[in-house]
């Protein structure tokens, strides 16, 4: 472990972590090279996992084809799961990039590192174009039916919604990974020279220009800057395109404004989840304690905490005003997605997204630690998890064949339970995810040099009258 | 971020009581003024009261006008307070210090304001006491069924209110009894007596402290959950009303409470700025300040903007009918469809383009244009709800009219203007409008950091 100074005491302790610059880029270095067994024994079981998930995959599709939505809801799912936290992970590193928060600087990277997984949303995202019902109804006009299904593509421009659903997920990925690079790009130029195989070849590739000049500097920040903002914004579209053509529009008359808020809301907090268990796991097993204080946790985790009240907030809303209107239709939703069918996966949505989570987070002790914020965000998954299957299980098999062209929902429809391949499928897609990231680790090392570097000139231990308090400058 | 020159204990008292202790000569002619156009408010309203609803322009299916936007309107300034005192005390942002206290006391204000506008909306005011009470000489109560409904948003709404306005006066308070007593030694006689009282034994001793910065803290998490019910039933006022086209929406909630912070942060922008030119605080209120406020504008106003798109996206997406003629209503029959763009350009594109320069932040004018920009923007974005909503053709109704406002409603909406502007005039008589002990705390926090030949701001922070 680099040297580093660990500050506070009573309750601060090991709040602030402080290490030494000029060890700091030879430690981490060692750590991203290193490959110790339980980390080789994850990356097998993953692996192996991922393996099976295909495996399901082809079953899936050698069993039902792409001619139909309803068998594949559970992909759906999973493909959702998966997109949602990997896609409002960099969020975090951008967002409080913004804010000039300094305690985001030991996570920057741990989020960043989850657009390498964008490449596998945008592999995955391809099977659910084949199986999207048309827009059109292929029987035309028919009484208690519309000729073109509600979708947010009103009229139904060029091209979709398949391609612009494509195109979305994969700008995504694209501008999540150029954020990386950017903000990869001086740890990767520090390494260049030494490191070898792979590796050496990759940092050499992206960072070949990169000197450290002021002019270098301002530039990486500014584009920082803007690829985050236009990141934000691509992300907010491609979770209102995905919620909308993936859910919404195939439950017949589910006509709900706040859903897309509801899945991004979701997706920013299951996404904080799994940046809190990744840094909890590599500062109790990966030798990153001296790089990650608690400070993090307990910043992050008042931010999950004010996302799962945000969540508790627009479910209310949404559920009250369905609840109160007492349209037919709206009754019918609530039967299916959370009062009756999907009973008791709206129940553990509910608990693992909120009711666990804000229990343990309103203790500010616990927010103090880093076991209680990670906890928290792995409940958060938890629920997530149970939040798309209700959705994405729902949405699939609401309308079967031509039902789905129907005004609004007469019947509340059945459960759909996983058989085998579903099971196989969420399993390995989850996997898959996590395979990935640990791959990507190795080549990246898990700490922002760079910015943990800044942030040791930019925060110092200071005396004030008589106690010893934190300093924060905020340049500008 | 820390600009300006570092001031001492003693400069703070002088220049932040100066208002008080001193008033200025054009203090009396401006309450005058102002006074003036209340009466002439009242005026009308008793006009309305002797000769009936039918002074105004509210007539068969639009029963609501003015007066309702009015109140949306006021409970939207409202939300200025928490947004800046509690959300930025608990995320400790250190540039919310000189904006807090005017921002509490215009929230209570602008409740206060609100509120009146469904009173004399009902044309009777007095017979808010049928809503209240169940007395055996009343006509109407509950026991016969007929009226009110309890269960209707409409009854929500006054609970939530004046629960918000109840912890809203308890925050102000709360945070100005350390300011009370270093009043209260320097004010001699009567203001004396009163403001000894109101200072409850202050003496600045470490447990006082203490207790006073936990119930500051309590409080901003307890008046979290109050702040965003309030503007969510006000929401649900027209979100629960299927009958009417364009208002069923499960978004509303969020809608209207980020647009309240919007349109409320911005009117507080603007009264710092006001609040620097007349009593001479530039060294409190900062350009940095105003600049931070422009920053968080901008989020608060994307974010408004994108709920104001999924509001609009899927009011057509629902396929039906009838709500397609209100939005076609709203977005291609004139004079609506020119309000609805001047509503989105002044709410939103113009106000932006504005904070997304530093220079536009920072040059106080700019800034005082942009805020009124988007409160203008955000007054019309409530009667673009409601009006085009119920002038059209509805089940159930047998006409469709559109709507007029009269002289009656233009006055009796300026003069809560005035009134809430000679409100806070008043008070700032009586109570700094720039908490005292905020300052000091962050003077006595404020620090540096060298880093190489640059000496950059520091605080220090307790934890």
């Amino acid at each position: 472990m680099a040297a580093s100074e660990i500050h506070g005491h009573g309750q601060h302790a090991g709040m602030w972590v402080f290490p030494d610059a000029t060890v700091i880029s030879q430690d981490i270095s060692a750590k991203t090279r290193s490959m110790p067994k339980p980390f080789t024994i994850a990356l097998a079981v993953t692996g192996i996992l991922f393996i099976l998930g295909v495996v399901g995959f082809v079953a899936r599709a050698a069993d039902s084809g792409f001619d139909e939505i309803a068998p594949w809801g559970y992909y759906m799912a999973m493909f959702s799961m998966v997109f949602m936290v990997t896609s409002a992970a960099p969020l975090a590193a951008v967002a409080f990039r913004f804010t000039k928060s300094h305690w985001r600087r030991p996570l920057s990277r741990v989020s960043e590192l989850f657009s390498i997984i964008g490449i596998l949303n945008v592999a995955m995202f391809i099977p659910l174009m084949l199986v999207l019902p048309s827009l059109d109804n292929p029987a035309g006009v028919v009484e208690g039916q519309l000729e073109l299904r509600r979708t947010i593509w009103i009229e139904g421009p060029i091209g979709a919604p398949l391609a612009w659903d494509f195109l979305g997920v994969l700008f995504l990925a694209l501008t999540s990974m150029a954020i990386l690079w950017v903000s990869a790009m001086p740890d990767m130029a520090e390494s260049r020279d030494t490191a070898t195989g792979f590796r050496g070849w990759v940092y050499r590739r992206l960072s070949s220009n990169w000197y450290g000049t002021k002019r270098q500097w301002n530039a990486q920040k500014a584009g920082l800057a803007l690829l985050g903002a236009f990141y934000f914004m691509i992300m907010i579209f491609v979770h209102f395109e995905i919620s909308s053509d993936y859910a919404q529009s195939l439950i017949p008359g589910w006509k709900d404004s706040i859903f897309p808020v509801i899945y991004s809301v979701t997706s920013i907090q299951m996404a904080l989840g799994a940046i809190l268990i990744t840094m909890f796991i590599m500062r109790r097993w990966g030798g990153y304690e001296g790089y990650y204080g608690k400070a993090p946790f307990w910043s992050a985790s008042k931010v999950l905490l004010g996302v799962t009240l945000l969540w508790i907030y627009h479910l209310f809303a949404f559920f009250i005003t369905f609840w109160y209107g007492r349209m037919e239709v709206e009754q019918n939703i609530i039967k299916y997605l959370i009062t009756d069918t999907y009973a008791i996966v709206f129940l553990v949505n509910l608990v693992f997204t909120f009711v666990a989570p804000f229990v343990i987070l309103i203790w500010n002790p616990v927010r103090r630690s880093a076991w209680g914020p990670s906890l928290a965000g792995l409940l958060a998954l938890i629920g997530g998890l149970a939040f798309n299957i209700r959705i994405f299980v729902g949405s699939a098999n609401a309308a079967p064949g031509a039902k789905l062209y129907d005004s609004f929902m007469e019947h509340v429809p059945a459960p759909v339970y996983p058989d085998v391949w579903d099971v196989f499928m969420v399993i390995g897609g989850i996997s898959a995810a996590i395979f990935i990231y640990l791959a990507a680790s190795k080549l990246l090392p898990l700490l922002s040099l760079w910015e943990v570097k800044e942030g040791t000139m930019y925060q110092k231990w200071g005396k004030l009258f008589r106690g010893e308090y934190l300093i924060l400058a905020k340049p500008e | 971020m820390q600009e300006g020159t570092p001031l001492q204990s003693r400069q703070i008292n002088a220049e932040l009581l100066r208002t008080i202790l001193n008033s200025p000569k054009w203090f009396w002619i401006a309450i005058s003024i102002l006074g003036l156009i209340v009466l002439f408010a009242m005026a009308a309203a008793g006009i309305m009261i002797n000769k009936g609803m039918g002074v105004t322009g509210l007539n068969r299916p639009v029963m609501w006008g003015f007066f309702i936007t009015n109140f949306v309107f006021w409970i939207g300034i409202s939300h200025a307070g928490v947004m800046l005192s509690a959300i930025l005390r608990l995320s400790k942002a250190e540039w919310r210090r000189p904006a807090t206290r005017a921002a509490e006391i215009l929230t209570v204000f602008s409740l206060m304001t609100a509120m009146m506008m469904p009173l004399i909306h009902t044309g009777r005011p007095w017979r808010l006491v049928y809503w209240i009470y169940t007395l055996p000489f009343v006509p109407y109560d509950y026991a016969r069924g007929i009226w009110p409904n309890v269960r209707s948003p409409l009854v929500w709404d006054p609970s939530a209110v004046y629960t918000y306005l109840t912890s809203s006066i308890l925050f102000v308070i709360i945070a100005l009894v350390p300011d009370f007593a270093v009043l209260r030694d320097r004010t001699t006689g009567m203001s004396n007596r009163i403001y000894g009282m109101l200072a409850m034994g202050w003496q600045g001793n470490p447990r006082q402290w203490k207790l006073q910065i936990i119930a500051g803290v309590l409080l901003s998490a307890l008046i979290l959950p109050v702040f965003v019910s309030v503007h969510s039933i006000v929401s649900w006022d027209f979100g629960m009303a299927v009958s009417v086209k364009s208002w069923h929406s499960t978004i509303f909630a969020p809608y209207f409470v980020v647009g309240a912070v919007h349109s409320g942060v911005s009117a507080v922008a603007f009264v710092l700025i006001i609040l620097r030119y007349i009593y001479g605080w530039q060294n409190y209120i900062r350009h940095e300040h105003i600049d931070a406020l422009g920053r968080l504008l901008i989020v608060v106003a994307t974010g408004w903007f994108y709920f104001l798109v999924m509001e609009i996206i899927f009011g057509i997406y629902g396929r039906e009918a009838d709500e397609i003629a209100v939005r076609s209503l709203q977005f291609t029959v004139n004079p609506w469809a020119i309000w609805m763009l001047i509503f989105v350009v002044i709410t939103y594109f113009l106000p932006v383009a504005i904070w997304l320069s530093k220079t536009g932040r920072r040059n106080l004018w700019i800034m005082s244009f942009a805020c009124i920009s988007v409160n203008i923007g955000m007054w019309l974005e409530r009667f673009l709800i409601i009006v085009p909503g119920l002038a059209r053709k509805q089940l159930l109704t047998f006409d469709w009219y559109t709507y007029r406002p009269s002289a009656i409603e233009w006055i009796l909406v300026g003069g809560t203007f005035a009134m809430v502007s000679m409100l806070m005039l008043f008070i700032a008589r009586v109570v700094p409008l720039i908490p005292l002990y905020d300052i000091k705390e962050a003077e006595i926090l404020r620090t540096s950091i060298k880093i190489g030949r640059v000496s950059v701001p520091a605080t220090f922070r307790e934890d």
